[in-house]
């Protein structure tokens, strides 16, 4: 009987005294009388262990200050905002919570002065759903304090797509500061995301994961190969994503301004070759390069010839006279 | 004002035919040579934008695919005796012309490639090769093309490097994004190849060299003909020569601490605690400098006030100073002081490195000095990077390796006073019998040369010839 009420009881304790419980499986009749005890004495929760806290300390009137905090898994957590160097040093001050930009219900608190600071603190219990800007404004003096919740986010971005060709592989890579549990591939048509399974596709996919890091490489290229790949960072909280952008290109495309080049430069080799062949030589005192007659010219290759120098067949040489 | 050789079978022409024309076409190879030096130069200094790609794609280290501009510079400063001897056999231009259909075969190739070592073949040896075959003997041709303006004409022409540091960086950043690496190198080869219709404008001002010496051989067995033909197209009569080495050895000094800040100035920057952009505009406003600086350095030792050699001196002195006090310069504004004063030596002595070897050696010999130069100089150029790399790792920051670039700049500027000549007030004396009277007052002095001449005077006139320094000539 007795332990049937225990039993019923701990169904209402807070996750974190719960927790507790199952630790300590052997004494479990004394551990959940404790936490009873517990729970109902002191609420706040600080002889948790699980609970993490973040205090922010903001100088003056009219700030807005940002902190970006890291969640990889649900915890409860205690954000604080220590206040200092408000002119003319009011005896209290009014302050209260927002997430995401409208108003916590009761969160509205009284701080009072204590010792040139001003002390607002509130816990949260942080699950997937509960991610999001929190801030602390204090009414009389606009100061606001914003603790951005989010899990870690994949920065470096390519913003321009990634171009390979037909037959190609290419590596696509993601990399985030803390190591999640794992990483995970998809491939994104249009609305709809399909996961890429390498056991299945060993011939086309290739997954490398270490750590806080992971590299996909796609191997023999097709253009159906082109559209947007995500990488996902699986948290327990909620999985962390980006996306890469890749175009596969055929040979054909680079090719194009290639022969245009190389055309342009048949074109102005023989030119330059024309120009200078068929222009008569100037008598005149300008000081420019020789001119030489296409006759000329002929004479002195076989001139060349029996003095065994040789000849480049493939271009025209051009010999003073 | 360049003569003919006057002891060839064929008909001796008027006499002004061969001048050295001093403009009018010459305008057009100084224009070559602008294209030219925008695509190799500027293209090698540009490749920066590849090597993000490389390191990726083939997942090997920073200094694994730095290597490739390492060997394509090496080829290009290695191979360029053989470049000027075949020029000096078959004439610059069909020279010029393969050199640039290697250039971009080399790409071309390049964007096949499957491993790093493809690189390396194609991009470094390939294109380094082709790189040689046409830079050293185009620098040469626009020598050949002016003598009152040279320094001007060279300066004009290197300004295409700095110019298109500034064109392809983004085009090349273009180019990956649209085409990824393979197909931007294939462009880049299609580029390279216009570097065959700069060859093309090259028109030759008389027979090369070793044609015309060989046309006027009566009786010598083949073999010792094809020594004296080896020897000739070389230029190894050189080494022997006392101006040439110290000049080589002076060049080495210079080559050594040159490049070392356009290494390490960004890496420099960030460092101290530059943000990336302000690193980047440091070395924009250096290079801005660096073109006035070529500008107005060739158009002012053109002017003929003071001797080239002091100009030099002048230039590597303030350049080794400024290399000195960049580690000073801890401000941001102060750096970029030092900067432009860096950048505008750094260009300004460029075309007189150039412009000042005919008045060392002579005309007739500068191609296959500035190949030999080439060559010579690649070692200060390959001992340098690597060294200041090793002082940078060994203390930790840029000061020291600056500091020892400085001091090799100041030292090539010591061994640059060594020059023969060097501490008269005027130029060198004519070569005798030139029937030419040189410009009066022009540093540059008519270095008139036989080209080949054929009876016992030594082929080249170098003014210096008439001094005590032995000069092994081939005599036929």
């Amino acid at each position: 009987s007795e332990y049937l009420l225990l039993l019923t009881q701990a169904k209402e304790l807070p996750a974190q005294a719960r927790r507790l419980c199952k630790i300590n499986d052997g004494s479990l009749h004394a551990q959940l009388l404790e936490d009873l005890h517990l729970s109902e004495t002191t609420p706040s929760p600080q002889s948790d262990p699980v609970i993490t806290t973040r205090k922010v300390v903001s100088k003056g009137q009219n700030q807005v200050t940002i902190e970006e905090l890291a969640i990889l898994k649900p915890q409860t957590i205690e954000l604080s905002c220590y206040l200092t160097d408000i002119p003319n040093n009011p005896p209290y001050l009014t302050g209260y919570w927002t997430k995401d930009g409208k108003g916590i219900v009761n969160s509205e608190e009284t701080v009072n002065r204590t010792n040139e600071q001003y002390i607002l603190k509130k816990t949260f219990d942080i699950l997937a759903k509960d991610l999001g800007n929190y801030s602390c404004i204090f009414k009389e003096i606009q100061t606001q304090v914003t603790f951005v919740l989010d899990v870690p986010v994949i920065k470096d971005k390519r913003d321009k797509p990634i171009v390979s060709y037909t037959g190609d592989s290419v590596v696509l890579a993601c990399k985030l500061k803390q190591t999640p549990n794992t990483w995970n591939w998809y491939k994104a048509n249009n609305t709809e995301k399909g996961l890429i399974n390498v056991t299945a596709n060993p011939l086309n996919y290739k997954i490398f994961i270490h750590g806080n890091e992971t590299k996909l490489t796609v191997l023999n290229l097709t253009e159906e190969d082109s559209g947007k790949y995500i990488c996902s960072a699986e948290f327990d909280i909620k999985p962390s994503e980006s996306y890469i952008e890749l175009k596969v290109l055929s040979y054909i495309e680079p090719l194009k301004p290639f022969i245009a080049i190389v055309l342009e430069v048949i074109v102005l080799v023989t030119l330059i070759f024309l120009w200078e062949k068929c222009n008569k030589p100037q008598n005149d005192n300008i000081s420019a390069g020789e001119n030489e007659l296409c006759s000329e010219q002929i004479s002195k290759l076989t001139r060349d010839d029996s003095n065994g120098v040789e000849n480049n067949t493939a271009r025209q040489r051009k010999l003073e006279h | 004002m360049m003569e003919k050789p006057q002891k060839t079978q064929e008909e001796q022409q008027s006499s002004t035919q061969m001048a050295a024309p001093d403009g009018g076409w010459g305008w057009v190879v100084v224009g070559s040579l602008f294209v030219s030096s925008a695509l190799v130069f500027g293209l090698i200094r540009c490749l920066g934008v590849f090597f993000v790609e490389f390191v990726q794609y083939f997942g090997e280290s920073a200094q694994a695919v730095s290597w490739i501009t390492s060997i394509g510079l090496a080829m290009q400063q290695l191979m360029s005796p053989i470049g000027t001897a075949a020029s000096n056999v078959y004439g610059t231009r069909p020279v010029v012309m393969m050199g640039g259909f290697l250039s971009g075969l080399g790409f071309i190739l390049a964007s096949q490639a499957t491993s790093l070592l493809h690189l390396y073949l194609t991009m470094g040896f390939i294109s380094g090769l082709g790189w040689a075959l046409v830079f050293t003997p185009t620098v040469a041709s626009v020598m050949q093309y002016f003598t009152m303006r040279r320094s001007l004409a060279i300066g004009l022409g290197f300004t295409g490097v700095g110019l298109a540091s500034f064109a392809f960086s983004p085009l090349f950043q273009y180019l990956v994004e649209v085409y990824a690496w393979r197909g931007a190198l294939l462009v880049l080869g299609g580029l390279s190849f216009n570097m065959i219709a700069c060859g093309a404008l090259i028109r030759p001002l008389g027979k090369p060299k070793v044609v015309l010496k060989t046309e006027n051989l009566t009786k010598l067995n083949k073999c010792s003909s094809l020594l004296s033909r080896i020897f000739e197209c070389f230029e190894l009569s050189l080494l022997s020569h006392r101006g040439f080495l110290t000049y080589a050895v002076a060049i080495t000094f210079f080559n050594a601490g040159y490049f070392i800040p356009y290494i390490h100035l960004v890496a420099h920057s960030r460092h101290i605690g530059f943000t990336e952009y302000q690193a980047a505009f440091v070395i924009s406003v250096t290079g801005v400098a660096d073109i006035v600086g070529r500008v107005a350095s060739g158009w002012f030792s053109d002017l003929g006030k003071i001797r080239m050699p002091h100009m030099l001196v002048v230039w590597t002195g303030l350049l080794g100073l400024s290399l000195m006090l960049i580690p000073v310069a801890v401000v941001y504004s102060g750096l970029i002081v030092i900067s432009v004063v860096y950048g505008f030596c750094a260009g300004a002595m460029t075309p007189l490195a150039f412009a000042v070897l005919p008045e060392i050696v002579g005309i007739g010999r500068v191609l296959g000095a500035l190949g030999l130069l080439q060559l010579i100089e690649s070692v200060g150029g390959l001992l340098g990077a690597p060294l200041s790399g090793w002082l940078k790792d060994c203390t930790g920051s840029y000061t020291v390796s600056f500091i020892a670039a400085g001091s090799f700049l100041v030292l090539g500027m010591l061994v640059t006073m060594s020059l023969p000549y060097f501490w008269s007030c005027t130029a060198p004396p004519l070569p005798s019998p030139s029937k030419r009277k040189s410009q009066d007052g022009s540093i540059e002095d008519g270095l008139l040369k036989q080209t080949l001449s054929l009876n016992s005077v030594p082929e080249n006139l170098c003014p210096l010839d008439d001094t005590p320094y032995l000069d092994k000539e081939l005599e036929k």
